[in-house]
This record gives structure tokens, C-alpha cells and sequence, in this order.
């Protein structure tokens, strides 16, 4: 093999072992490298999550199917709005945020007045199916497709 | 001089990453692995991202760089085209140097778009990686369209070490995702994470946020045993990832568990690791198939 091949590979393989070795080590992210962290916090008995619901004429529904918000689907969407909710100026970046997506939801469906973004609980027990309503929930912020359509 | 013991290392270090192999040991695994990915990602489409509200973007590693976030849906659809394209002809091996390259340095942009929208998934970050380990690689010196059409090119080396590396770090950082796994859930939890309760938990909360296809999750919840036994085989599979690299053996266990594992996952909790299948294909002996084939 040549030298200056050699060196090459070799290069390569310690700088993607370095990074690698490193995110594993200290748990950043340096993607698409990355150090894995899903799923790797304990988990309690009592789940809280967000959920959205959207307000129609046939009163309010939950909405949690992936394709509800294409292209996110419920987990990165979830994700994203909590982070969302925690940073500062939350609620007017949340109020930002449900404009969207009841845009994005509308534009496929064409069927909500409002979008509710609830806190919601559940205590996990055997025997759960996941169709059971929350124990919990908490309005958090809301619109109306009006008011997303005005803000466009 | 070196010592007689840092010889012996190097000698490991070598022998483990440069052992020779044949050109189309290399090329068997361009042609599955570009095809693979093909197949996986047809019916990917980025364009919705356009459509998203700047509220959303977050953006991850060079993403930083961006001023924003993408708005024209056709220039993304474009580059998704070509994309798509540049894996075909990859695996074809036309004008690879060029294709490879593409596919490269798109697949990271198109993979990594949607991460920058909140939440970074882990199922496009190896696919990334194999598409640059394999660019910059000589994956086309056999079995590529390249070669039969200037025949007058030099025939490739009989055997080298640089058709060895490329698979073998591919196939190590595929098992190190695994380890990171494992690692992470001891360093953020402890051996805590290997409880019933913490499992039960995990399977039960994936039906209200998540969409798996099946109930097992329920079913299996109401088992004490079986929560501690795949707490327990979870953290075992992923941490025995590391020393597959070394041994054969354990290499094979190691994988039929990651495998049967993601496809537990995919099950119970509605989560899909397909672009891992590119990862797996790595192991399969490609080349005795393809000697068999042609006698």
C-alpha cells in the first residue's frame, strides 16, 4: 500500500475514532457523529409529555398521528416544543409555533378552528393500552386558524 | 528505531485496519451499500422543511453556518434528485469519483436538515458516515461501470490494505453507535436503568408518545421477569459491541441481538431503524456469495 495512502487512511481512521471516542466519552453531539443518548434517562411511573388537540366542529380532538404536522413527526415535534416552551420569550415562540402548525395541519385537512397545546399526565400501570385519555392536563397555549391565517 | 514492543502494536494496529483484501471485497459492499441506501431513502422528501416556521430551527454542526433555515421547495427538491441520482450511480460505479462525492456531501445536508428542527434522530447519522468513508475510498477500482467503459486503465491491485479499511472503520463506527448507547444509559442513569420498573416504564410511556404498530409493549409490561430480562439484555447487547470488534465470535451474537433488539424496538415502541440496515449489510460475507455465483 502506498505511503502517502497509508497516511491517509490512517489520518482518517484516528480522526473518526477521535470524535467518536470523545462524544461517547463526554455525551455531545457532533453530528453525524454522535454520543446516543436515547432512551437513556430513568423513567418514572408517572409520564408527562405535551399533546396537541385540535378544536373542529365535532368538538376537540387529540392529534398524535405522524402525519398530523408533516414533515415533523410526533416525537421530533414534541421535542421541539418543549425546547421551544423552555427558552426564553416561551410563550411567544410557542404562539409562533402552533400559527404554523395549524397552517401545516389545515393545508392538508383543512378542518381546525383552533390548535391546543395541553400538558398532559398519565400514571403508568400495567394493563395500559395508550388509548386511555391523560389523568392530567393543562392548557398551555392555543390559536385560532383566524389568527394564523391574519399573522401569514 | 522502534522498540520491539511498539512494533508488535503497530503490527496489531496494521494487521486489524490494512490486512489485504481483493478490489472486489471493497466493491461488493459499494454496490449493496449504495443500493441499500437507494431503496431506504426513495421515498425521502425534505421539501415540507420549507414549509416550517424559522421559529423551528435549530440548527446542529455545520447547519450553524446557515443563516436559516431553507425556503425554496424546488431548489431542495432538485438536490434531492440529484441525491437520489448520485446513489444510483454510485453503486453502478459511473463517474464515481464525482458521484460518490455528491452523495456525500448531500446526503449530509439532506439527512441532516429535519435534525435541526428540534430534535436530533438516530437513524441518519452511520448512513452520513458510510456515504463519506466510502467517497473518499477506492470502492470503484472493480465492478463499476467506470472500468468496463476505459478498459485501457490500469487493472486494479490484486490485493491491498486499502481495500480493508474503508469496511472495517465503517463496521466500527456501526458497533460504536451501539456502545454509545449502552455507555450513555450507564452514564446518565447508572445501573439503575437496568430495572424493571425503569423498562416497564419506558415500554408503557412509547404508547401515548409514540405510534407503535402493535400492543406488545402492553403485553410484555405485565411481566416482571421480562421487563428485568431486556433491561438487563439491553445494556449486555449494546456494551458487548465494543469487544465484537476483536472477536469474531461474539460478533456474530452481538449482531443477531442488535438486529433482533432494533426489531423489538420497531414493534413495541414504533420506532424505525431502517437506514441501520445498511450498517448490518456490512457484515455479510459479500464476496464468497458473489465467488459462488460466478464459479
Amino acid at each position: 500500500m502506498p505511503t502517502q495512502a497509508l497516511r491517509f487512511a490512517s489520518l482518517t481512521i484516528i480522526a473518526c475514532l477521535a470524535v467518536t471516542g470523545f462524544d461517547i466519552v463526554t455525551g455531545l453531539e457532533h453530528w453525524p457523529f454522535g454520543s446516543y443518548p436515547m432512551y437513556s434517562t430513568l423513567y418514572s411511573g408517572q409520564l408527562s409529555w405535551l399533546r396537541l388537540y385540535g378544536a373542529t366542529d365535532q368538538g376537540e380532538i387529540p392529534l398524535r398521528d405522524d402525519r398530523d404536522f408533516a414533515p415533523f413527526d410526533q416525537a421530533r415535534l414534541i421535542v421541539a416544543l418543549e425546547r421551544l416552551r423552555s427558552a426564553p420569550g416561551g410563550n411567544q415562540k410557542l404562539d409562533e409555533a402552533l400559527r404554523n402548525l395549524i397552517l401545516l395541519y389545515n393545508r392538508r385537512r383543512k378542518a381546525l378552528r383552533a390548535l391546543r397545546l395541553y400538558s398532559v399526565s398519565w400514571t403508568l400501570r400495567r394493563g395500559l393500552q395508550g388509548s386511555e385519555p391523560p389523568a392530567t392536563r393543562t392548557l398551555i397555549a392555543q390559536v385560532t386558524a383566524g389568527a394564523a391565517e391574519a399573522g401569514r | 528505531m522502534r522498540a520491539p514492543a511498539e512494533w508488535a502494536k503497530w503490527a496489531k494496529w496494521h494487521g486489524y485496519w490494512f490486512a489485504p483484501e481483493t478490489a472486489e471485497h471493497l466493491a461488493l459492499v459499494r454496490v449493496i451499500s449504495y443500493s441499500l441506501l437507494f431503496a431506504i431513502y426513495l421515498p425521502f422528501d425534505d421539501r415540507g422543511w420549507t414549509q416550517v416556521s424559522p421559529v423551528f430551527w435549530m440548527p446542529i454542526s455545520w447547519f450553524r453556518t446557515l443563516s436559516g433555515p431553507p425556503r425554496d421547495a424546488a431548489l431542495i427538491g432538485v438536490l434531492q434528485m440529484l441525491w437520489k441520482a448520485s446513489l444510483l450511480t454510485s453503486a453502478i460505479g459511473f463517474v464515481s469519483r464525482l458521484s460518490m462525492a455528491t452523495a456525500a456531501a448531500l446526503g449530509y445536508f439532506l439527512l441532516g436538515l429535519p435534525n435541526c428542527f428540534g430534535k436530533i434522530h438516530h437513524l441518519d447519522g452511520f448512513p452520513v458516515l458510510l456515504l463519506c468513508i466510502l467517497a473518499v475510498s477506492r470502492c470503484a477500482d472493480a465492478l463499476s461501470a467506470d472500468r468496463a467503459l476505459r478498459k485501457s486503465r490500469k487493472a486494479p491491485i490484486a490485493v491491498s490494505g486499502q481495500y480493508t479499511w474503508p469496511v472495517r472503520l465503517a463496521q466500527t463506527l456501526f458497533l460504536l453507535v451501539f456502545f454509545a448507547a449502552g455507555y450513555a444509559k450507564l452514564r446518565n442513569s447508572g445501573l439503575a436503568w437496568m430495572t424493571a420498573a425503569n423498562m416497564r416504564s419506558i415500554w408503557l410511556g412509547e404508547l401515548f408518545t409514540h405510534t407503535p404498530p402493535t400492543r406488545l409493549g402492553s403485553f410484555l409490561a405485565q411481566s416482571t421477569w421480562l421487563c428485568q430480562f431486556a433491561a438487563v439484555a439491553t445494556v449486555t447487547v449494546e456494551l458487548s459491541a465494543l469487544p465484537a470488534l476483536f472477536f469474531r465470535r461474539l460478533r456474530v451474537l452481538t449482531l443477531v441481538g442488535l438486529l433482533g433488539m432494533q426489531a423489538l424496538i420497531a414493534l413495541m415502541l414504533g420506532v424505525y431503524f431502517t437506514p441501520h440496515l445498511a450498517g448490518y449489510a456490512l457484515f455479510l460475507p459479500w464476496e464468497r456469495c458473489y465467488k459462488k455465483l460466478h464459479g
